[in-house]
């Protein structure tokens, strides 16, 4: 007995020889299913005619145009931290400059072990300890009963998974990479405010205006938070 | 003074193809033109955000499957703002009958536009870019199985909406 995913597997080259082999035997014999290939395989192919027309049509002249260089280079974390775009600053100082605000933080954000809560991982900073395990596990409904708050969560440019957290003394963000949370951003709270639970995560305006240049949509409501949550926030 | 980078030449040489997915994932050839040069903009912004290296279309393609996804909230919240006498229009009779007529790509769209958005982003993914599951699964972030049984359901359903509309 086939089933539908297996034929359709076989109908796009996606199985092995051996499997390829037994819906091949059975497709020669069943007729219902080799009048299935025959329609399918002609309307696969039908389908991608019809929009092959618009790789072959020109291009619009707005898209043409659209993807010409822009005129002054646009500076954020990603382009001085990849060196590939113009920067004032050699990559080592960049990466140096990292390496102190991971230090800063390092010192204001210890958690009750003293666990550091980032490390450098490939040249970039990611969250550890009690850190990792809020942006992994916590949501924002977690609210101020925590040391450590999740602020909003949303999806970047590339369509990764960003979440803001806060705690006494500072504030940041993070991004998913692979399996980790890396650090786009870490403030420190401005003075006089730390040790105020009720500072809203996202309230600093240096992490305003670092997530307002990097999230791309709405910010997830709660269940969307929990979906992305338990969908190990891909 | 200085010649194209390498980035803007490859994003221009997958521009047709990324246009393609536009109309893949669109209602209409305008919604898809402005979807391809959302994502162009995008792209060019975060550009810093691309790892040298790894496949610059799949990048571009998750772009635009995040911008699309973003589009169909909005549409969502807005309600169905679609004319009907417009769709009725576009599948209206077609002449040429039987399953070895060409389908128009308008015609297409339209049925495309009655999948279910995680059904036509597989069908686009994989019918019209040609995607193996793997890579699909991958840009999508979804286990293959999901993949596999969305794009059985997506071509099942494509198919019948553009088969009777053959017949009648």
């Amino acid at each position: 007995m086939i089933d539908d995913t297996k034929f359709f597997a076989w109908l796009d080259g996606e199985l092995d020889p051996a499997e390829a082999a037994q819906v091949e035997a059975a497709v020669a014999t069943d007729p219902r299913l080799a009048r299935m290939a025959e329609q399918h395989r002609g309307f696969g192919k039908r389908l991608s005619e019809a929009f092959e027309t618009v790789v072959d049509a020109p291009l619009p002249e707005r898209l043409a145009s659209a993807v010409k260089p822009p005129r002054s280079a646009i500076i954020d974390f990603g382009s001085r931290r990849s060196g590939r775009s113009w920067s004032p600053l050699p990559q080592w100082a960049a990466m140096a400059a990292s390496l102190v605000l991971g230090i800063v933080v390092g010192t204001t954000l210890i958690g009750e072990r003293g666990a550091s809560p980032v490390e450098i991982r490939g040249g970039q900073m990611v969250a550890a300890g009690q850190l990792d395990n809020a942006l992994e596990q916590q949501l924002a409904s977690a609210g101020a009963a925590r040391d450590l708050r999740i602020g909003v969560t949303f999806r970047d440019q590339a369509g990764s998974v960003c979440r803001s957290f806060t705690d006494r003394r500072s504030s940041g963000l993070a991004c998913r990479t692979g399996n980790r949370w890396q650090v786009r951003g870490l403030f420190d709270a401005p003075q006089g405010q730390a040790g105020d639970y009720r500072m809203a995560a996202g309230a600093d305006p240096n992490l305003a205006a670092l997530i307002d240049a990097t999230i791309a949509g709405d910010a997830f409501d709660a269940a969307q938070e929990r979906a992305a949550r338990d969908r190990g926030w891909r | 003074m200085n010649p194209l980078p390498a980035f803007e030449d490859e994003l221009s040489a997958l521009l047709p193809r990324l246009r393609r997915f536009a109309h893949g994932l669109s209602r209409s050839p305008a919604d898809a033109d402005d979807l391809t040069q959302m994502t162009v903009e995008r792209a060019l912004r975060s550009k810093a955000q691309w790892q040298p290296g790894t496949r610059l279309d799949s990048w571009l393609y998750k772009i635009m499957r995040n911008l699309w996804i973003d589009t169909m909230r909005v549409r969502g919240r807005q309600g169905k703002v679609e004319a009907p006498a417009e769709e009725a229009e576009a599948l209206g009779h077609d002449p040429r009958a039987g399953i070895e007529a060409a389908i128009d790509l308008k015609r297409v769209m339209v049925a495309m536009d009655r999948l279910p958005g995680e059904q036509r982003e597989v069908v686009a993914l994989i019918l019209i870019e040609g995607f193996g599951y793997r890579e699909a699964a991958e840009l999508l972030g979804l286990p293959i199985g999901t993949v596999s049984s969305r794009l059985v359901r997506g071509r099942t359903a494509l198919l019948a909406m553009v088969a009777s509309e053959d017949d009648d």
